[in-house]
């Protein structure tokens, strides 16, 4: 590895993890250490079991029907964005281990074909739904409220997506390449295996990490951590 | 009744509490230090009200009594 | 600014800080799906009424102060010092603010921007620039609180003059006003005017209540100001009354955020269990036509009828239905403004602004939605249970010359009730008296 790959391909992948386990940690012992809201705080109807204010809890983070009824097209954008990266996470894991049953059903080109597909669809919907996102962003009353952190954190997201869709669509290797470079992360000595190491593809794989190690860094320091906040938020609108 | 002329005369009247209190709260800077507000008032509530407003913010009623079915203040600007 | 002037303003914002308003402070996105949500951004356009940009001003401060990455990249955060713009800023993004929480409704995280909005007023007294009026308002409740005996008998000789009253219109020469009583089940809370108290006697006699009268009324201007104390103070002047009566009930008229602290926000703060129950007088009322304790004609309102839902007793206080079925009982006519219930649009009026010129024009402003929804019904009588609601709703009936007869709930019930021509003292009267002003 040179060093560019070692510091954001290696060491920074461990740094990052590091960061966002221990920082997203760190935020949440944060609340929970500030006193809870005296005051009753929920909106009503709600429901009077315990069973249905968990369902309902449920419903308003997964589903938000209100928000759906008040603003469609941004929460079409926001229910796609974030099945397509629970889609690309999922197939991520592939790396860590090739999904044998799923292999054994459809056969290794049909893997392939199969990963290339689904990969590629949600790389493709998170890459509309951040354009779309930051287009939004660009006029009237969103201009105005959004600040320079709303704008990094779609910059990191593009940056993440535009060179992981380059990787899937014109990157022209396979997984068993990535599962080697990932095994080595995984042994804590990190290294390319040959036919990474001697691909042009290296660079699109360095610079997609590179925005990968900033996005964990900043996530527990960001507007993101609203992954936890959402369920904390919609718990107390529905509790007594 | 009293015989001075007061600066600002309000009619109050109809209006339900804590609205008589509020106007005569609102329209008191716009008499001079010293000066007075004459009120009429329809709500009974506001025989309590307007002189624990002026309690609490320092000014002066001169003059709280009713007249028939109305409540006649003469309020005075004391800072 | 001087420091020491800062260091409160941010002590300030520390002492209000809790699990809630740190998490709700994190999390929000900026989505602005509450823009949309809010009347008076919806009506005016002005981002000074964007509920996240209210809560925005807050979350600068927050962000410096509170937050270490605020501290390491203030440009990334937009990190800011109270100074002087944005106190300007927040004054009127604050004071404002009706408290409606209807962009919590529709906030994909439930983001109370009230709650946040209660620690910017709480910043903003600290800093010496609380709205000045609903201080004033609050302070004169605290007085006469604690110098009731200078106006008990002020107060006393109103209230039997509104028994006179009770007594003419239910011809019932036994109907009373009972004040003090011992032992009695409820305490009704109304509020300073006597026509919050007419017809709740008017009911309570002939449903032959055990009730007594509270000294104090329910409004609740120190909710209004954003302060925690001023508000517990005022609201513990007829709390303690209730404890020394022995009451089970403490009962409160129709009065939106009077109802919300007493009911959801008093316990808390007092850090006290109340031996009594808090309940609204339309459950009071509707129990008793339910039950038949009152005798209502079915046909007694025969114009065509809608409601509004206050947001305080609505959706911040849960009472949807009993204020219908009573109206429903009265009023074959009648029809359900759209949207409703907890999605009902603030009539523009709540959270103290109605006493509060500096903000009438966007007051006036924001009550378009309001006036749409009321005319698209094609009602001829609003009935509504909160001060606040009425207060606004009738200069909008003026304004936009709707023809509109705003009424509290408890007056048509009175009017349905069948004491001939008198019942309707309570609507008519004021009709009058407003016409005059």
């Amino acid at each position: 590895m040179d060093l560019f790959s070692f510091l954001v391909s290696g060491i920074g992948v461990y740094v990052a993890l590091v960061v966002f386990t221990l920082g997203m940690a760190w935020r949440v012992w944060q609340w929970m250490r500030t006193p809870k809201s005296p005051v009753r705080l929920g909106l009503f109807p709600k429901p009077k079991s315990g069973l249905g204010r968990f369902g309902k809890l449920l419903k308003d983070t997964f589903i938000a029907p209100q928000s759906v009824e008040q603003a469609a097209p941004l929460m079409a954008a926001a229910y796609a964005f974030h099945l397509a990266a629970l889609g690309a996470f999922v197939g991520h894991l592939r790396l860590v281990h090739e999904f044998t049953p799923l292999v054994s059903i459809l056969g290794v080109e049909g893997m392939n074909t199969f990963a290339a597909w689904s990969g590629g669809i949600a790389g493709v919907v998170m890459l509309l739904a951040i354009l779309f996102w930051i287009g939004r962003r660009t006029s009237g009353a969103y201009k105005n409220l959004s600040t320079p952190e709303d704008f990094l954190l779609l910059g990191l997201l593009l940056g993440v997506v535009l060179l992981g869709d380059h990787l899937r669509f014109v990157g022209g290797l396979h997984a068993a390449t990535y599962e080697a470079w990932f095994a080595s992360l995984v042994a804590l000595r990190p290294a390319f295996p040959p036919a990474l190491a001697a691909s042009a593809t290296r660079w699109a794989l360095d610079w997609h990490m590179l925005f990968v190690d900033a996005f964990l860094i900043y996530f527990p320091f960001s507007k993101l951590t609203h992954a936890i906040g959402a369920f904390t938020g919609n718990l107390v609108r529905s509790s007594d | 009744m009293s015989d001075t002329k007061p600066d600002l005369e309000l009619d109050l009247r109809g209006l339900l509490c804590p609205m008589p209190m509020v106007k005569v709260s609102q329209n008191i800077s716009k008499v001079p230090v010293g000066g007075t507000v004459r009120a009429v008032a329809t709500d009974a509530g506001s025989m309590a009200d307007i002189p624990a407003w002026a309690k609490s913010t320092g000014n002066e009623v001169v003059q709280a009594e009713k007249v028939g079915s109305e409540y006649v203040f003469l309020v005075k600007r004391v800072k | 600014m001087e420091k020491q002037e800062l260091e409160t303003i941010i002590g300030t914002l520390g002492k209000r800080m809790n699990r809630q308003l740190k998490e709700y402070l994190d999390v929000c996105v900026r989505c602005a799906i509450c823009k949309d949500a809010c009347h008076q951004y919806v009506a005016t356009q002005d981002m000074t009424y964007l509920p996240a940009h209210r809560a925005e001003l807050v979350r600068a401060v927050y962000r410096k102060y509170f937050t270490k990455a605020g501290q390491f990249m203030p440009a990334v955060y937009e990190a800011r010092d109270p100074d002087e713009h944005l106190l300007d800023d927040l004054y009127r993004s604050t004071y404002a603010c009706t408290g409606c929480r209807r962009c919590m409704y529709y906030c994909p995280f439930s983001i109370d921007t009230q709650w946040v909005i209660s620690a910017a007023k709480a910043m903003l007294i600290a800093a010496g620039r609380g709205n000045e009026m609903l201080g004033q308002l609050a302070d004169a409740a605290l007085f006469k609180g604690d110098n009731i005996e200078m106006f008990r008998d002020n107060l006393v000789e109103g209230f039997r003059e509104i028994e006179t009253q009770v007594r003419d219109i239910t011809k019932n020469p036994e109907a009373e006003i009972p004040v003090d009583r011992q032992g009695a089940d409820m305490l009704y809370v109304a509020l300073a005017g006597s026509h919050s108290i007419l017809p709740a006697a008017i009911i309570f006699n002939e449903a032959k209540a055990s009730w007594t009268l509270s000294m104090f009324e329910a409004a609740n201007y120190g909710f209004f100001f954003g302060d925690p104390d001023k508000a517990r103070l005022i609201a513990k002047r007829f709390m303690d009354e209730a404890k020394r009566l022995g009451v089970k009930e403490v009962v409160i008229t129709e009065c939106g955020h009077a109802y919300r602290v007493a009911e959801l926000f008093y316990e808390a703060w007092a850090k006290e269990r109340m031996p009594f129950k808090v309940v609204h007088i339309l459950e009071v009322i509707d129990r008793y036509v339910k039950e038949g304790r009152i005798k209502v004609d079915p046909r007694g309102i025969r114009e065509k009828v809608t409601y509004h839902d206050p947001c305080q007793i609505g959706r911040n206080g849960g009472i949807y239905e009993q204020p219908r079925d009573i109206v429903k009982a009265i009023a074959p006519d009648f029809v359900d403004m759209t949207p409703n219930r907890e999605k009902q649009w603030c009539c523009g009026g709540g959270g103290g602004i109605v006493a509060m010129e500096e903000f009438n024009e966007v007051r006036l402003k924001s009550g378009d939605m309001k006036v749409e929804q009321i005319k698209a019904t094609g009602a001829s009588v609003l009935a509504c249970p909160c001060e606040n609601c009425r207060l606004q709703i009738g200069e909008l009936n003026e304004v936009h010359d709707l023809g509109l007869r705003v009424v509290p709930v408890m007056d048509l019930v009175v009017e349905a009730m069948g004491f001939g021509h008198a019942a309707g003292t309570t609507g008519d009267e004021r009709d009058a008296a407003e016409a005059v002003v």
